[in-house]
């Protein structure tokens, strides 16, 4: 919990050399690591017929060929295609079913803007090869990968099925790619042909953020856009549980992940929440008002705060009431969680998936609070000692410029 | 949308592999096809220190058969299976499978072993090679172990690999002589993560069958037993004998709350049940 608000280190991994043939010419490029195939065509050899639409493989108007078959630029980092062979929509140029497609998409309007074109010539040719017959349900099927947002796709789908009836009645059939090595596309067994050129150079780390994230008015309304219940059963009575959770530092100290960094006035904390979803790691700093209402032992958190770079922001509430347990002299909490999740993290996540995160969240929760009021030894809290966030920060700092050493 | 900067290495055998995945200094992330990584790297979701690409490795992209399990080297692609590129002991059911995956151009790069590690619930070799009783070879610096697929994913995004340990291959028993298969996922757009998966491996003959209710919020529930979702017994009629209610009772006590999303993944199990029993050979599923 003591490093929970660590900012990244800032790094400078170096550049990579690369050798690729790019429509049917050897070239050597400098990129770096973290460049996708995308970036690379496009900034490095002015290749920008390749589009860029969502970068996370999704919409394919990035869709190219590597070694033949159709894949995602967006999704295939410079050092994965080194040794490569790359075809663009620029390289199809003399391609006889490209040639067949244009003539097709011209003839059929099946393009407006033209920016998903690209890849969907790319996608409809993959198509045409591998399709039987010209069959719409499975042309529409097979160019589900590749979003137009101006035609409704009635003219790209007339395109693509004119052109493989036109092949099929020419007596041309179907290819398999069944003799291909195993293996993503584009990767190269053995090492790869890819150089590191400049080592990495270390690279002060930025400023931690001292301010919390500003939250909006925490007392406006507030309809989130999920929500989900949870129930703690805990062995003490629901007057000690009760009295526990008026302790916000104690409750904060229970909570796996969070750090009380100021309280600014009775009612209202400032702090983080370190949460971490698989290879997802995700920080968010905020502020949060808390209200009690003794008389119904219930109580309510409501809280906003956004990541350490700001792009994703949560506003949540939490009321939770406590009531008797099954036993005498037990208890049991329901918690009624309510979120709104927005930025990178909502994009990508899934209700689901938080849901399962604030389940396993729940439990350790359960577990530390049971642990605090048994009198055993608690996990050691973070409290609201800002010296000890500073440290936290600082050693993660030391510890990743070792790491570079 | 650009990734935070990353250092990347690709070691060309197994032990340099091991070796740089040990010693490495700060956060290491294991890279297939990257169609599950990239997406988590270009919106920043993952930041790590250092990229080390699994696919110079020549063992990870290998497939072959040993006494009848299929062995499936971690960097065998979707498109491997669905292209009849590696052998079939499943009557044709990974390919079923493998060509219903998100789309061609993302089935060309993604892999059976990134598709594990990454253990995402939606996902469609979680859920299929559970049911079909898998398992994952895990190699580490002292040696091999091997685990079922159920014990290796513990959660969402969440698998039993250790620091320093790497997933290098999936076995695959062969489908028993006259066990029918049923695998249905349910998607609103075509090629996105599934809302709900059904995935069912009855064996009429011998009263034996598996059954997997997937894309829930955490590991996919497996029935390794599935005879009490056939009112307690399976034989050549099981079609018939389905009960939804125990599938829903299964569902709840497993935490589901939901009745709708209940509904949804017992109709979808139900659908998977019913494809088991329509006679084969099954038509291949619609992909993009």
């Amino acid at each position: 919990m003591s490093a929970a608000l660590a900012d990244p280190p800032v790094r400078t991994p170096g550049t990579l050399a690369l050798a690729l043939t790019v429509n049917g010419v050897a070239r050597r490029v400098e990129a770096e690591p973290r460049s996708h195939l995308g970036d690379v065509l496009r900034e490095r050899l002015d290749l920008t017929g390749t589009h860029l639409g969502c970068e996370h493989g999704v919409c394919g108007a990035c869709t190219v060929l590597i070694d033949g078959e159709p894949a995602r630029a967006c999704l295939t980092f410079a050092g994965a295609c080194a040794g490569a062979a790359i075809t663009t929509v620029e390289g199809l140029d003399g391609d006889a079913i490209a040639a067949d497609l244009r003539a097709a998409f011209n003839r059929e309007h099946a393009l407006q803007c033209g920016y998903c074109t690209p890849g969907m010539l790319v996608a409809a040719r993959d198509l045409v090869l591998r399709l039987p017959e010209a069959d719409e349900r499975r042309i529409r099927v097979g160019l589900s990968g590749n979003l137009c947002r101006c035609t409704g796709y009635a003219g790209i789908v007339r395109a693509v099925t004119s052109v493989i009836a036109e092949r099929r009645a020419r007596g041309i059939g179907p290819v398999s790619g069944a003799e291909r090595a195993l293996g993503p596309v584009g990767a190269r067994i053995g090492a790869a042909d890819a150089t590191p050129v400049a080592r990495p150079v270390p690279v002060p780390a930025k400023a931690p953020a001292a301010a919390p994230a500003s939250v909006s008015d925490l007392g406006a309304a507030f309809t989130p856009a999920h929500s989900f219940t949870q129930t703690i059963d805990l062995a003490h009575p629901p007057e000690a549980v009760f009295a526990l959770f008026g302790d916000i530092e104690a409750v904060a100290a229970c909570l796996p992940g969070a750090v009380l960094t100021g309280r600014p006035a009775a009612d209202e904390v400032e702090g983080g929440l370190q949460v971490r979803i698989g290879p997802i790691g995700a920080t968010f700093r905020g502020r949060a008002r808390i209200a009690h209402d003794p008389e119904r032992l219930s109580g309510t958190v409501r809280g906003a705060g956004a990541d350490a770079g700001g792009r994703s922001a949560t506003e949540g509430q939490i009321r939770y009431r406590v009531g008797p347990g099954e036993a005498p002299g037990t208890a049991r909490v329901l918690l009624d969680v309510g979120y709104t999740l927005t930025g990178p993290l909502a994009q990508f996540g899934r209700p689901g998936l938080v849901r399962d995160l604030a389940g396993r969240i729940t439990a350790d929760l359960a577990r530390n609070l049971d642990a605090r009021l048994s009198g055993a030894a608690a996990p050691a809290a973070a409290g609201l000692n800002p010296l000890r966030l500073l440290a936290a920060l600082v050693r993660a700092r030391l510890a990743a410029w070792r790491g570079r050493a | 949308m650009k990734p935070a900067p990353f250092a990347w290495e690709r070691p060309a055998s197994l032990p340099a592999l091991l070796d740089r995945l040990a010693t490495a200094p700060g956060s290491v992330k294991l890279m297939a096809g990257g169609q599950s990584l990239g997406p988590m790297l270009n919106l920043r979701l993952v930041e790590p220190d250092l990229v080390l690409d699994i696919t110079g490795v020549p063992e990870l992209r290998q497939a072959r058969l040993e006494a009848g399990t299929l062995v499936l080297g971690a960097c065998v692609t979707h498109a491997d299976i669905e292209d009849g590129r590696v052998p079939d002991n499943t009557g044709g059911a990974l390919r079923r499978v493998a060509s219903a995956i998100a789309y061609r151009p993302v089935r060309n790069r993604g892999t059976v072993g990134g598709s594990l590690a990454h253990a995402d619930p939606a996902a469609d070799w979680v859920s299929a090679l559970t049911a079909l009783g898998a398992a994952v070879e895990i190699a580490g610096r002292d040696g091999l172990r091997t685990l079922p697929l159920e014990a290796f994913v513990t959660g969402a995004l969440d698998v039993a690999l250790r620091p320093g340990e790497i997933l290098v291959a999936v076995r695959v028993p062969a489908r028993p002589a006259g066990a029918a298969w049923g695998y249905v996922k349910h998607c609103a757009k075509i090629g996105e993560f599934a809302h709900a998966i059904g995935a069912v491996l009855i064996e009429p003959g011998t009263g034996r069958g598996r059954a997997v209710i997937g894309a829930v919020e955490g590991p996919p529930l497996l029935f390794a037993d599935a005879s009490p979702l056939f009112g307690g017994r399976i034989g050549p009629d099981f079609a018939e004998r389905f009960d939804p209610g125990a599938a829903d009772a299964a569902l709840h006590a497993a935490g589901m709350a939901d009745a709708v999303a209940r509904h949804v993944h017992v109709t979808v199990l139900a659908r998977a049940v019913a494809q088991a029993a329509e006679p084969s050979p099954q038509s291949l599923p619609e992909a993009a």
